[in-house]
């Protein structure tokens, strides 16, 4: 007992030790104090302003102009990724720059790239319509130089017919009219114009219906994809021309035309003027085109001048915004020139804070220090426990359960070595075991590369348990060379079977099976017995044992860590009438089982432990005959199942009434502690009594004994039968890799044919794979969870803890992400 | 005799290992705790898994009776 009490404290075991602080803080140095010791992260702020409001907080103004700030952020942001370049974060300069001077430039900024886009999306807009123009221009050319034919044709004939005439006015009637008919000749006149080729046909029958027959619809698909501006995709246009005549028609039309969003484009009759135009449109386009290239390439350069920053700059937002959220938890004093905060800091972390606290001091150039001191409280504090990379993982599926009450014992200690080693019982394949370990080694080696990426959430997962991985696939390994299974196949590795035929002929070993003619085999299990047809009933015996004997051995270190717990918080009540009669019934009963099993394998006995057992309580004072292991077995028994009686009883009733009784006792010495003297402060008390109620409610706190003691007795009979478990699994998966060996690999292999081989061992491979690695590694993961989190912990874990969350620029780089 | 053996081996294993343990990473009486709980647990739960399965068939009840088809 001397050497455990002069053992050191153990690392992971129970949490740090806490302590509430108060903060006072001069206002010129509270902002560089709050950032420091965000660096440092390690202070949780209690938020002594919890009733207010958001808007009636002291620094509300500032939080809002970081939020402004990054919303600004995040609007360049958007910019670049539109524009497609990649914030190239480079390592940060990390030059001080002024919050102020950053938020004017970002105003600046700002407003710039607003007008750069108004102007670029007005140049674009200019530049498509002249694109669509130039198309019309084209297209429109063949539709009237064919109508232009038409109406030579027919002005000739007009002339023709003119020009015999003798008389001068007819001739010059004539001649207007032919003049006038060369733009109302035929009375036909025409709109030109642009439309989505979606719309086309639409358009057309829209038309055709609106002039009831009476036009010329012409049309033909442009030749290049137009950036349509509202829905800013490239689409598909068709040029037309609609032959009209009359002017209702033509209002008409233009009406449909800007229903159906087309786009009428005046191109003149006359060839000349239409190469003329086309020219002119033309230079424009090209003008237009280098002018959008210079604003782009310009916007670019801006961009990426300030593309470096940017990560930067949005850390040292997120950073500010931070440091105000935190400096609203702290109220100012009655003098108005201080702030005061409380909070939890670890023990050890004390003299860190301290310096940075002076640190912030000096560089505000403050003339007042700030004062950091101890304060009791009787709140519960914060459960902190330091790990590193490779306990992280295990703390975490811990803390998923249950955050550990202050101080009390950590499974997470054992957790790292059973968990791993419960899946391995379940999974036990080293053949499987090695293709784990290859992934787990895969993840570790990369480990630098992988951490700074942002991953997917199962592989995050993935990537976050890969300590967890790796001693999964080597506890694989070895529980699959016990249990001497590689793809389900069985080597002779630690030498020769145990097992041979009686004689040479081997004649009835298909009958009565073969003899034991050496010692055990000395590592696992016996290659003989795969493929035997006694192979499950020996298997299924041994696992369901096995299981047994691992079941009781957790719940027993269970046990011992309650105690360990009741030893630290100096409760020897919970000693002496929880643990000593949860271990007596437990072992009486379960511990008694697991040596009745030890003992029918050392000694060949064919006793019946079914039998044994039952018997055991149905008549314990009968003769046991054929069934009994050892001598003395009866009365042991008989002591055996006295005990287990007696201490369910012990477990349940003394504890709640030598409760009341200290109860009582503590509350006849206050009653005189208050006739005395009124100013005794009551505040003096232990922190428990001021807490509780003055009325110790006595079915209350027998129910809850009550409730445990049944909890106990009921769940020590369900939770070793739920560690069967363990025996079920392992068979399944030695089952279905059995099966896939057995019935793919081997039968596909059969054959003579190639082709079918390489499927086989295809099918094999992807069954393998999807079904027994990452579907059975899943499932013995969970069940050995369940173990862990039920039948484990239930006997000594409070895990009504909080975790301890300090102010922490770190921790909240990774909550953002 | 053959189980004592090895159980000797097993031991001696963990101690080795606790050794390895404590050389490659010496960070303090309480780290070194942690890992010599880590290492005894570890070696404790090979144990019992080797030991179960070489017990159950140091007088098995049943022989291998083998399927046609061998």
């Amino acid at each position: 007992m001397e050497l455990l009490k002069n053992l050191p404290e153990m690392d992971l075991m129970r949490s740090e030790k806490m302590t509430f602080v108060q903060l006072i803080i001069p206002v010129e140095s509270a902002h560089r104090a709050v950032s420091y010791l965000g660096e440092l992260g390690l202070l949780q702020f209690r938020d002594l302003n919890n009733d207010k409001s958001p808007f009636q907080r002291t620094f509300v103004n500032q939080v809002k102009r970081c939020a402004e700030m990054s919303r600004k952020l995040r609007f360049l942001k958007d910019q670049l990724h539109k524009a497609g370049l990649l914030s190239s974060a480079l390592p940060a300069v990390q030059s001080d720059i002024d919050l102020e001077a950053l938020e004017i430039q970002l105003a600046e900024h700002e407003h710039e790239f607003i007008e750069m886009n108004a102007n670029s999306e007005k140049l674009q807009q200019t530049y498509n319509e002249l694109l669509e123009f130039k198309m019309v221009l084209q297209k429109a050319r063949s539709f009237l130089i064919s109508g232009k034919s038409y109406e030579t044709a027919e002005g000739r004939e007009l002339e023709e017919n003119v020009y015999p005439s003798d008389y001068p006015e007819t001739a010059s009637l004539m001649e207007q009219a032919t003049q006038s008919g060369q733009s109302n000749s035929t009375g036909l006149r025409f709109i030109s114009g642009i439309i989505p080729k979606s719309k086309a046909l639409l358009f057309e029958r829209m038309l055709f219906r609106a002039t009831r027959g009476n036009l010329f619809f012409n049309q033909a698909p442009a030749d290049e994809l137009i950036m349509d501006h509202l829905s800013s995709e490239l689409v598909e246009k068709t040029v037309f021309v609609v032959f009209f005549s009359g002017e209702q028609a033509k209002t008409k039309i233009l009406k449909i035309c800007e229903a159906y969003g087309a786009n009428c484009y005046p191109v003149p009759e006359d060839l000349t003027k239409q190469a003329q135009i086309t020219q002119e449109v033309l230079s424009r386009l090209s003008e237009l085109e280098t002018t959008l290239d210079v604003g782009i390439r310009h916007r670019n350069a801006a961009l990426h001048s300030i593309g470096f920053q940017l990560t930067i700059w949005m850390n040292m937002v997120k950073k500010e915004k931070a440091v105000f959220d935190t400096l609203n938890m702290l109220n100012f004093d009655v003098t108005k020139k201080c702030l005061v905060g409380e909070g939890w800091c670890p023990i050890f972390a004390k003299p860190q804070i301290q310096e940075a606290l002076q640190r912030a001091t000096f560089d505000s150039s403050s003339q007042i220090g700030i004062i950091f001191h101890v304060m009791d409280t009787v709140e519960p504090p914060p459960t902190y426990f330091r790990t590193n990379k490779f306990t992280n993982a295990y703390q975490e599926i811990v803390d998923a359960y249950g955050v550990a009450k202050y101080q009390e014992a950590n499974p997470a200690v054992y957790t790292v070595i059973t968990f791993p080693f419960l899946f391995a019982v379940m999974f036990g394949d080293w053949g499987h075991g090695i293709c784990l370990l290859l992934g787990a080694l895969v993840l570790i080696a990369r480990e630098g590369k992988l951490s700074s990426q942002k991953l997917g959430s199962f592989m995050e997962i993935l990537f976050g348990g890969r300590y967890i991985l790796l001693m999964m696939s080597l506890f694989s390994i070895y529980c699959g060379l016990i249990y001497n299974e590689f793809f389900s196949v069985p080597y002779h590795i630690f030498g020769e079977s145990a097992y041979k035929c009686r004689d040479d002929s081997c004649s009835d070993a298909y009958t009565v099976g073969l003899i034991k003619s050496r010692d055990a085999y000395p590592f696992g299990v016996d290659p003989s017995w795969r493929g035997s047809r006694s192979e499950l009933p020996f298997l299924n015996s041994l696992k369901m044992k096995m299981s047994i004997l691992f079941g009781v051995a957790q719940m027993n270190l269970g046990i011992i860590l309650s105690y360990f717990n009741s030893i630290f918080f100096k409760n020897s009540l919970d000693i002496r009438y929880q643990f000593v009669p949860q271990v007596i019934f437990l072992n009486s009963l379960f511990g008694y089982l697991s040596l009745l099993i030890i003992i029918k394998w050392c000694t060949g006995s064919q006793a019946d432990l079914y039998h044994v057992m039952i018997y055991m309580f149905l008549s314990p004072l009968d003769d046991l005959g054929e069934n009994e292991l050892f001598w003395g077995q009866r009365p042991l028994q008989i002591l055996l199942l006295l005990s287990a009686l007696v201490a369910v009883p012990w477990m349940l009733f003394p504890k709640p009434f030598i409760l009341r009784k200290r109860h009582a006792e503590r509350f006849q010495g206050r009653a005189y502690g208050i006739l005395r003297s009124s100013e005794t402060d009551i505040d003096s008390e232990p922190g428990s009594a001021r807490k509780h109620d003055e009325e110790f409610n006595f079915s209350e706190v027998f129910v809850h004994q009550m409730i445990h003691s049944i909890e106990f007795v009921l769940g020590s009979v369900s939770n070793t039968a739920s560690y069967l478990r363990l025996w079920a699994l392992s068979l399944a998966h030695s089952e279905l890799s059995t099966v896939f060996y057995e019935k793919v690999l081997l039968l596909a292999w059969g054959y003579e044919n190639f082709l079918i081989r390489m499927v086989g061992l295809a099918v094999f491979a992807f069954a393998t794979a999807f079904i027994l690695l990452m579907m059975e590694t899943l499932s013995a993961f969970l069940h050995a969870l369940r173990l862990h989190w039920v039948e484990f912990q239930n006997k000594f874990y409070g895990g009504d803890g909080y975790k301890f969350q300090p102010f922490s620029f770190a921790a909240m780089a990774d909550d953002e992400d | 005799m053959g189980f004592i053996l090895t159980t000797l081996i097993f031991l001696v294993i963990g101690i080795i290992a606790c050794f390895c343990a404590r050389i490659c990473c010496n960070k303090g009486p309480s780290a070194n705790l942690f890992h010599l709980t880590l290492v005894i647990t570890a070696t404790v739960c090979c144990w019992m898994m080797w030991a179960i399965v070489y017990l159950a068939q140091m007088n098995p009840l049943i022989v291998p009776i083998l399927s046609e088809g061998e």
